[in-house]
């Protein structure tokens, strides 16, 4: 244990004296392939612990150690986390590459392509031409994205909501713990400020991933769970992603079908009839702003996609119109309406 | 490093060449239109224009190289620095590996190890800065917010959106023609030229290849499904240059696709194989395999035709050629090899191959003689001699006989395609020759004509009659020579010496005749090995041809491992070859064979006409 805590400070010291020092003149092809050897050694030893609430604790409290000391030797130092450490390869790049005391042969390794100039440098392979791989994937990606329009989220979102399929399952473990799971949800929360309406679709594409293991249903669970229990992420999914896309995770799921129309429900009981428009309005601007049209929208293709929900649907809509005193004149009963709009 | 005065060097640098300065206005106003806007007609743009781009930077870098300083380069061309900026944010340029490349040694060709004056410490923070930027700047702030809470480094998420876009791209692609042969229904092939356009700078990106694969593999059903000749063309270019990891299947479906890269295929094979003089049966067997050529070939009948014209004309033009001979004979072994592999439903009939072939002698000869029982070898032979004497003499009766050139030309032809098929075929040549060395004094009259027409295929100056009582006349003597127990006398092996070099004066035998045939008595004749080795060993030796004999050894070897020899013979063979392998081996080791009239025997031109 003591030694994986030193090893943590020094991962710590390597990231700091990459990005401030001017040591790195000194710098050869040599000591950088040993500096990525050392970062790898950083993310293999978050992947390991990261799920490990004893370990990670004390490897918490060394870093804040060793960022206090490093902080006083180092103006302008950034604090390292625990979970910067998943990145030390990227972090170590970072640093590197924006000190401007890099050694000008160090970068050419860095960007090196494989051409017969770089073959001198070729006893370090996982250095060589890194960036230049990057460089190639991200472009790769930029270069294929207009045409990747297959997929209901998009790619990107695919992946991220695999990525928080895998997370959440590590999360819970074994024991199927949801309070861990639901703890993270809430801190990804806070982190996506400014970016939620991405959040929920990272939400959707991980509740269409397919469940091939229980613990991947476990999971799709909690997260759904943890929606109903954060109605303002709910309702933003709602309002925010396409008609099919819900209608095609209702399908999917039922805690999510009974929310999703919990949520249209209240969106109709939330509506007004304006003669001045001649047109049921949302009464409330504070909550998204819902047409009544685009309403009607939502439920027909939950319809389309879930045909045995309709009479249930209709069924409970038609006693709201009951309760309403069952009129079947325009403008008195949002519900009579809806269900005269969901049936021309 | 020059002693020569600034001024002068100055002088010699106006004369260099310099990339024209209109052309460095045409690509950045090209720059420009493809950092603008994605859209397919970009795309196809971009699709076009890609290659023109890697030699125009390549022009660039020499020229950059060429330069003492920054600041001389700058001053040369002030566009530049603009225009590799502009390059560095163009996706299509920095996803190809080519470009890429030369961008990157054209910046650092720009950066000054000694920075004299401002301008070039500018250029080296630029440079610095958007390396840095390029390697390290994320457009998706959101995903990136996301990502990092959850321990996914940046690295690994585009890894991961790469993937899964080529995944879903595949899938797509993998969708079968929806249109039913509707011209104006919209079908999902539509997609299929975009995505092949896409792909012009990826052909060497590992990531793509799954969807390189798909595109390349997908059954040509619909009129839409075409695929780019760029995409091909990137593709086939990349796999002359080993940049490329394609499936079989889909190396197959690109020499389909694309005549230019099957015929980069097959020369890149002729010359591999021909160019390497030390090159043994064994090392030509393992790269016609390596290359999947017969294989390919044995898939797809129309490769098959596309690969036998091009040995066709390679034969015209070199028809002594014993390497290309070789080479015809062993890839045509693999390719029969690969084809019997096929499951009968799969296979088109022998015919379909060989179409210019002699119908009635294309069974027989593309039998392998592991096929047939030992004992039948003779007959068949004799057989297959006889049919192409007739052959041979019907075509030539008129020659001469100032009959109409047209039907000349077509007799040649006729005989032509009988010998080609025959060198094709030529494991009936190598037992052929085996038979002449295990046989005593009988009839061989047949087997020495067969012989002789594979090593003469032209009966020019009606020399074959010639040539037989020649080719009888050797056999005789090498019959004599290695049927003797005591050690032949000086003056037999001298006149064996002489046979096996080249005459002057016309109609001499071909050395490899000879050679071969002094190869396959060594081998199988009943005399004791002391004498046969002591045989070979001399007239080799004296004749220069140590190098050929070895690698006449390992052809039959290699043809007696195969399976066609199986007789209890079998063991005292393996033994005689091995030993005879080892002494050849050792005076090659002790003699140069700069002298060797090794280029006579592979370079003996004999044309057509």
């Amino acid at each position: 244990m003591e030694t994986l805590l030193k090893n943590v400070s020094s991962t710590a010291e390597l990231l700091a004296v990459s990005a401030r020092s001017g040591a790195l003149e000194q710098w050869d092809g040599h000591a950088l392939s040993r500096a990525f050897h050392w970062a790898r050694y950083g993310e293999h030893l978050f992947r390991r612990f990261h799920s490990d609430p004893a370990v990670r604790t004390a490897m918490e409290k060394q870093l804040q150690l060793t960022n206090q000391s490093l902080r006083a030797a180092l103006p302008g130092y950034t604090d390292v986390s625990f979970c910067d450490l998943s990145r030390c390869q990227h972090l170590l790049l970072v640093g590197l590459l924006n000190n401007p005391e890099l050694p000008v042969s160090i970068m050419r390794i860095l960007f090196g392509s494989g051409s017969p100039a770089d073959t001198e440098h070729s006893e370090y392979v996982d250095v060589t031409g890194l960036c230049s791989h990057i460089i190639q994937c991200k472009s790769a990606c930029k270069v294929l994205s207009p045409l990747a329009d297959s997929s209901a989220v998009g790619a990107d979102a695919e992946v991220q909501g695999a990525m928080l399929m895998e997370r959440l399952g590590a999360l819970m473990g074994r024991g199927r713990e949801a309070r861990r799971a639901e703890h993270f949800l809430d801190s990804l929360l806070q982190g996506c400020d400014g970016a939620s309406e991405h959040f929920c679709l990272v939400i959707a594409a991980a509740l269409l991933t397919a469940k091939n293991s229980a613990a991947e249903g476990a999971a799709q669970d909690v997260l759904q769970d943890w929606l109903q229990k954060t109605p303002g992420v709910l309702k933003l999914t709602c309002s925010a992603l396409s008609a099919s896309l819900l209608a095609g995770l209702a399908k999917e799921h039922r805690k999510f079908r009974e929310a999703y129309c919990g949520v249209l429900k209240t969106w109709a009981s939330d509506m007004e009839y304006s003669v001045h428009e001649g047109e049921w309005v949302q009464t409330s601007t504070k909550t998204c702003t819902v047409t009544f049209q685009k309403l009607t929208e939502h439920f027909l293709a939950l319809f389309e996609t879930c045909p045995t929900q309709r009479d249930d649907v209709e069924r409970e809509l038609n006693a709201l119109k009951l309760s309403d005193g069952d009129f079947d004149v325009r403008g008195l009963s949002v519900w009579g309406d809806l269900l005269s709009a969901l049936n021309t | 490093m020059s002693l020569l005065p600034p001024v002068i060097q100055l002088q010699q640098m106006t004369e260099e060449p310099s990339p024209n300065v209109q052309e460095i206005q045409f690509w950045l106003d090209k720059m420009v239109a493809w950092g603008r806007a994605d859209s397919p007609n970009i795309q196809r743009d971009v699709s076009l224009h890609l290659r023109r781009l890697s030699s125009y930077l390549q022009q660039l870098l020499t020229h950059i190289n060429n330069l003492i300083s920054t600041t001389e380069t700058m001053k040369r061309m002030p566009l530049l620095g603009q225009f590799l900026g502009r390059l560095c944010w163009i996706p299509y340029v920095t996803a190809d590996d080519t470009s890429r490349g030369l961008l990157f040694q054209c910046l650092w060709g720009l950066y000054s190890e000694h920075p004299s004056n401002a301008v070039e410490r500018k250029a080296n923070q630029w440079i610095r800065k958007v390396l840095c930027q390029l390697t390290t700047d994320e457009d998706d702030a959101a995903a990136q917010a996301l990502m990092k809470p959850m321990g996914v480094p940046p690295n690994e998420y585009h890894l991961k959106v790469l993937r899964k876009m080529v995944a879903l791209l595949q899938e797509n692609i993998g969708k079968s023609c929806s249109s039913l042969g509707n011209i104006n229904q919209r079908c999902s092939c539509d997609s299929i030229l975009a995505a092949s356009e896409a792909c012009v700078p990826l052909a060497t990106c590992p990531e793509a290849a799954p969807l390189i694969d798909a595109l390349l593999q997908r059954p040509a059903t619909c009129v839409r499904a075409a695929l780019s000749e760029d995409f091909l063309d990137a593709l086939s270019c990349a796999y002359s240059r080993q940049n490329l990891s394609l499936e079989e299947q889909a190396v197959f479906s690109l020499w389909h696709h694309s005549l230019s890269s099957l015929e980069v295929a097959v020369l890149s094979l002729l010359e591999s194989v021909c160019t390497n003089t030390g090159s043994t049966p064994q090392r030509m067997l393992q790269q016609v395999s390596q290359s999947l050529l017969p294989k390919a070939c044995a898939q797809q009948c129309s490769i098959f035709l596309v690969v036998n014209d091009i040995f066709r004309s390679t034969l015209k033009q070199a028809e002594g050629n014993e390497c290309v001979k070789s080479l015809i004979q062993i890839f045509t072994n693999c390719f029969l090899t690969e084809l019997a592999l096929l499951q009968p439903q799969k296979c088109v009939s022998l015919k379909a191959f060989f179409p210019q072939s002699p119908q009635s002698l294309l069974v027989p000869l593309s039998t392998l003689p592991s096929e047939m029982p030992q004992e039948a070898w003779e007959h068949h032979l004799n057989w297959l001699s006889g049919s192409l004497q007739r052959l041979t003499e019907d075509e030539e009766e008129g020659d001469g006989d100032g009959d109409s050139s047209s039907s000349t030309s077509r007799g040649h032809h006729r005989v032509f395609e009988a010998w080609f098929l025959l060198v094709q075929c030529a494991h009936w040549v190598q037992v052929t020759v085996q038979l002449l060395g295990t046989k005593g004094p009988e009839d061989c009259g047949p087997l020495l004509w067969l012989l002789t027409f594979y090593h003469h295929p032209t009966n020019r100056g009606h020399h074959r009659a010639l040539q037989l009582v020649h080719a009888k006349d050797a056999w005789d003597r090498l019959h004599t020579l290695f049927s003797v127990s005591t050690s032949p006398p000086f003056d037999r092996l001298q006149s064996l010496v002489t046979l096996l070099s080249p005459q002057p004066q016309q109609p001499s035998l071909s050395p490899s005749f000879i050679l071969g045939l002094s190869v396959n008595f060594a081998v199988f004749s009943q005399q004791p090995l002391s004498g046969s080795t002591q045989v070979l060993q001399t007239v080799v030796h004296r004749s220069g041809l140590v190098e050929e004999a070895a690698c006449a050894l390992s052809s039959l070897e290699l043809r007696l491992n195969a399976g066609s020899c199986s007789s209890s013979d079998a063991n005292r063979v393996h033994l005689r070859i091995k030993s005879l392998q080892n002494t050849l081996t050792h005076m090659h080791a002790a003699w140069s064979p700069a002298e060797s009239q090794a280029h006579t025997l592979t370079h003996t031109h004999i044309k057509f006409n």
